[in-house]
């Protein structure tokens, strides 16, 4: 089975993200570094939006609270896209291999 | 055709306070309306919380099947972490689908749990959005900004939530200032009825449904304004200030309805509904340090007490992980809100947890003691009014994502998850909570006028509604029309007509559409949940 394409997917993350940028009402690129809560000013609802964002685009269920728990639970100080991203890599190839 | 229908949802309404504020003449065109039209309790879901009650109401299933029980809710059946719910998290079809897969157009504004929004013929704003995401999850995608041309004043951050400062106040925190909150409200239903009045006029739809919630907010921080029963004899120069602001909230409500009344027309059905009602709260109870001195729960080492002076009930978010620990804890509850309580079992959630052999045993020796052994200290009262099972609260395809036991206290509030320093204690201040008898006004062609009914039922909305519009009532919805709000004459011509099933949400993934063994239940078990669930003798 093809592994997901890891550019491709981060291509797909940011033009997702940079469409909502005038949204939220923010000005800056959008790249791999930009952190949702320092840079983007995010709470944590709004992270939760963002996950049910993602989900609808990729028409599929994530495990995005637990992505989301750990975090605060490691005290990271912030979630970048980048780590999105490997969320994203990790949860779609897992599920890929469960449907097939 | 039949119609149009608007569904004028008022959260947490209650006729103590509506027919109080229509009395004084806070709420005069509410008085006419009810005078010309049918009135009963609307009996709300178990727990009486609003994303199950609101869902239940518009899907016209109850949480079991619909899958949103609560606030936060398990991610998925075997999963430990919690998640907000969102329209994601809904299995059945709402009625904006019902009615617009049968070629009629249906608006939505302010329900909760709708976002991302169904993409239905017509137009879907969801309530509960930050506003960061009002316009991304709302539908059509270029309805915002339409709205931000064409209705002057039009401002997305009134009308989206502050959660933070939300989910404060209604899990009962004091708030600094009691007239800004109300202002706060004031402005947010401004911005949305100047929606709703802007697409009543420029897109006109089969069914309209918004849902006013400041009345909720209003009631649980200020429920000491709006009680009658609680009005001081001699009030204070405060008390008169702050409560004549509050009576402004609902004299534009009153105007709303008024205006709304109006531009649907002479055919239209306007339904005033509640997902629940509100009462009075005066205790806290800190389940899990209840829990705690039965033996079912330990906390986590350095686990923190609510201060003494503390009010909150523990902010919405996932409690147990921080706080408890989960290889010595047999049950706990894990957020503010659901009244529910959770059982850990091995290998369903992770590895902690009692062995599932023990899981029955456990539940009814908790059952038991919730009963008999919650009680007052000074008193020995009983604490808890009921204890449900999740297999009489929940029955249903998505049961597991609820607690295993639901409870409801004597007092109506809901209870703590938080350390207290004791199990029960005073609240300075009466606060509002939620009461199960909501309100159902209904005026219209073929309607009675002036009567009082035997209460109904959310899940007899949507059967309502679809009447009202001539549409078939779908044969897989629980609750049946409110035939006693129409007149003998009126259901002559308009017996209601039954047709297919209800179809899948297309977020949903076909091997997840309802397990067919619940699709089998017949109609008995479908009365003994009602009486399990106390709405039925
Ligand atoms: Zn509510």
């Amino acid at each position: 089975m093809k592994e997901l394409d890891r550019l491709a997917l981060r291509n797909d993350l940011l033009t997702i993200l940079t469409e909502l940028r005038e949204d939220w009402e923010y000005s800056d690129e959008i790249t791999e570094q930009t952190g949702i809560f320092g840079d983007l000013g995010f709470e944590s609802i709004d992270a939760v939006a963002l996950g049910s964002a993602i989900e609808e685009h990729f028409d599929q269920s994530l495990p995005f609270a637990e992505f989301l728990t750990k975090a605060g639970e490691r005290q990271a100080k912030d979630i970048t896209v980048r780590d999105l991203l490997d969320f994203l890599m990790v949860s779609l190839n897992r599920s890929k291999e469960r449907r097939s | 055709m039949s119609g149009p229908v608007i569904l004028f949802g008022l959260d947490g309404a209650t006729y103590k306070v509506l027919d109080d504020l229509v009395a004084r003449g806070v709420m005069p065109y509410l008085g006419r309306f009810v005078a010309s039209g049918v009135r009963e309790p609307l009996m709300s879901t178990v727990p009486p919380l609003t994303p199950p009650a609101w869902t239940t109401l518009v899907t016209g299933r109850s949480p079991g099947y619909h899958g949103i029980t609560n606030f936060l809710q398990y991610e998925s059946d075997d999963s430990r972490y919690l998640r907000v719910v969102t329209s994601r998290e809904m299995c059945c079809e709402t009625i904006w689908s019902i009615v617009s897969r049968q070629g009629r157009r249906a608006g939505s504004l302010n329900f909760v749990a709708h976002n991302p929004p169904p993409k239905i013929n017509g137009y879907v704003i969801p309530g509960w959005v930050p506003w960061r995401w009002v316009k991304k999850y709302s539908h059509p995608a270029d309805l915002i900004d339409k709205l931000k041309r064409e209705i002057p004043g039009f401002d997305a951050k009134e009308l989206a939530m502050d959660l933070k400062v939300e989910q404060r106040a209604v899990a009962g925190e004091a708030i600094e200032d009691n007239e800004s909150w109300i202002d706060l409200h004031i402005h947010r239903e401004q911005q949305w009825f100047n929606i709703l009045r802007y697409q009543m006029k420029h897109d006109p739809c089969a069914l309209v449904g918004v849902v006013f919630d400041g009345v909720d907010k209003l009631q649980h921080l200020l429920w000491g304004y709006l009680d009658p029963d609680l009005e001081p004899e001699r009030p204070s120069e405060d008390f008169l200030r702050i409560r004549a602001r509050c009576w402004e909230y609902f004299r534009r409500l009153d105007r709303f309805l008024e205006e709304t009344v109006k531009l649907a027309g002479p055919d239209a059905y306007v339904f005033i509904v509640s997902d629940h009602g509100f009462a009075e709260s005066r205790e806290i109870l800190y389940i899990n340090t209840w829990l705690e001195q039965q033996g079912y729960l330990t906390w986590a080492p350095g686990a923190k007490v609510a201060p003494d002076d503390s009010q909150g009930l523990g902010v919405p978010q996932a409690y147990h992980f921080n706080a408890l620990d989960l290889t010595k804890t047999r049950a706990y509850a894990h957020s503010a809100g659901s009244n529910g309580i959770c059982i850990p079992v091995r290998g369903k959630r992770g590895e902690e947890g009692i062995a599932p052999e023990e899981y029955e045993s456990l539940r009814e020796g908790l059952v038991a003691a919730l009963r008999m052994r919650c009680v007052d200290p000074d008193t020995h009262e009983p604490l808890i009014g009921r204890v449900w099972t999740r297999e009489e609260a929940f029955f249903g395809p998505k049961m597991d994502l609820a607690p295993d036991l639901t409870v409801a206290l004597r007092d109506n509030g809901f209870f703590s998850v938080l350390r207290g320093g004791q199990v029960l204690k005073k609240r300075p201040v009466v606060v509002g909570t939620h009461h199960p008898e909501g309100v159902f006004i209904a005026h219209g062609p073929g309607l009675c006028m002036g009567v009082t009914l035997q209460p109904a039922q959310l899940v007899d909305v949507v059967p309502t509604i679809l009447c009202a519009l001539g549409l078939p009532i779908p044969e897989d919805l629980e609750g049946s029309m409110v035939t006693e709000a129409f007149t003998p004459e009126y259901l002559k011509e308009h017996s209601p007509v039954y047709g297919p099933a209800t179809v899948r949400p297309p977020h949903l993934p076909p091997d997840e559409w309802r397990d067919r063994a619940y699709e089998q239940e017949g109609e008995t078990e479908v009365l003994m949940r009602l009486r399990a669930l106390g709405y039925i003798e």
